[in-house]
């Protein structure tokens, strides 16, 4: 057994089939930024949306680089992929300011029959860019764990003619408020049109492109999500935002009844059976597709950073 | 085999006056190219002039201390990076004259 794949079974848990296994400090493998469709006159242009996709920074390969401590370098080596923003926000319960998230996406297909549990499990870490000190009287000004909003990871799938989108969310801080809990994309029962934030004219659909769409309320709510029973979790956010640790979760599904299965972070696992997702009618020319998918997003006009040594994507 | 990786930086948007794209990081890589592509024009023929620069974390910047690179009409404008520059990699932007459509990508190969 090589040196690699003792690595791989002993940090992961992978399904009997392994889809991907990606190293990033072996490069991208294929893991880029999602950006919106260039399908329009007069020169590729991009269709009228509610929500600018465009303005979402550029996926890098990091050697996590910082003022005082020089280079974090990652779990597997120097690099990592890493998930930024724009240092800009809107508050929670408007719609997302351009550039205040980063979308990583990788993209897959189903390709043997009778695959019913997908999983996706990575080792990731989490800062603030330190950039100015919070306004005097601050404690710890320097500490600026509350600007970030949300992260998760998931999937886009089609299959057998339905689409749905499935993941779980750190919902870290809202306006300010640090709630630090898991949720998972489910929709509430809203129609397109209050999924599109009230508004005509955009082609979304409830439930697809919940990371965006979907109404959200003062008191942390979102009408994309659904929150994990007893999900409370304090992640390692290690005293300055120059400190990383690396930690794991594992999100499994079921796409033979589409339901979630379970998620896991560090030690603890959440039990999910029996949580049907939000699908819609497919979509042409994706059937089978799978595109697994991680995000960030700030809460404050402060760019934010997510990082990922190495993900597995798995099936039996 | 060497790495490739090409990233957008800027996409398909109005700009004037001054801008920095986005910090990103190069410590793989030996060489890197910005492309500059102008779509769109506004104005009296507008110029726009670049300087690469350089960073240790990201958030202070320098000049890397090559010459500012000016450059004006539709079509495509490559800025070839000097080498030994590095991780934290950006473009300071000065555009005169009118208004821009720029796509903005960076090439890098190491």
């Amino acid at each position: 057994m090589s040196v690699d794949e003792i690595l791989l079974r002993s940090r992961f848990q992978p399904l009997e089939r392994i889809l991907c296994y990606d190293v990033f400090n072996t490069g991208f493998n294929g893991w880029m930024t999602l950006l919106p469709n260039f399908t329009e006159y007069p020169d590729f242009d991009v269709p009228p949306t509610l929500v600018n996709k465009d303005q979402w920074p550029p996926v890098m390969l990091s050697s996590a680089t910082y003022r005082y401590p020089g280079s974090h370098g990652a779990m597997s080596g120097t690099f990592s992929l890493k998930l930024s923003t724009r240092p800009v926000h809107s508050p929670y319960e408007e719609i997302p300011a351009p550039g205040s998230m980063g979308h990583a996406i990788k993209r897959l297909s189903f390709y043997r029959p009778g695959s019913r549990y997908l999983q996706i499990e990575c080792w990731f870490s989490y800062t603030a860019e330190q950039d100015s000190l919070d306004p005097e009287g601050t404690p710890q000004p320097g500490l600026h764990e509350k600007s970030i909003r949300a992260f998760g990871m998931g999937f886009d799938i089609q299959e057998r003619g339905e689409r749905y989108q499935v993941g779980v969310r750190h919902l870290n801080c809202f306006n300010g408020n640090l709630v630090q809990r898991w949720e998972i994309e489910n929709s509430a029962d809203v129609t397109d049109k209050e999924w599109a934030f009230g508004l005509e004219g955009d082609w979304c659909k409830r439930g697809i492109d919940p990371w965006w769409f979907g109404r959200r309320y003062p008191d942390g709510r979102h009408e994309a999500f659904q929150i994990i029973p007893d999900s409370h979790q304090k992640l390692i956010y290690n005293e300055t935002d120059c400190k990383l640790n690396w930690q794991y979760m594992r999100l499994k599904i079921d796409t033979l009844n589409r339901e979630y299965v379970e998620f896991q972070c560090q030690d603890r696992i959440w039990d999910l059976r029996g949580t049907h997702v939000t699908d819609v009618p497919g979509y042409h020319r994706i059937d089978n597709l799978i595109n697994p998918l991680f995000w960030v997003e700030t809460d404050q006009d402060r760019r934010v950073f997510f990082y990922i040594d190495s993900v597995v994507v798995s099936q039996e | 085999m060497k790495q490739f990786n090409a990233s957008h930086l800027e996409i398909k948007k109005w700009f004037t006056g001054s801008f920095n794209t986005h910090p990103y990081e190069l410590g793989w890589a030996d060489e890197a190219i910005f492309f500059i592509i102008i779509e769109h024009i506004k104005g009296n023929n507008p110029t726009l002039t670049a300087r690469v620069e350089i960073s240790h974390d990201g958030v202070t910047w320098a000049s890397d201390g090559s010459c500012p690179v000016t450059i004006s009409g539709i079509g495509l404008h490559p800025i070839k990076v000097e080498p030994n520059f590095g991780n934290w990699i950006r473009l300071a932007v000065d555009i005169d004259g009118g208004e821009l459509f720029l796509n903005i990508q960076i090439h890098a190969k190491g």
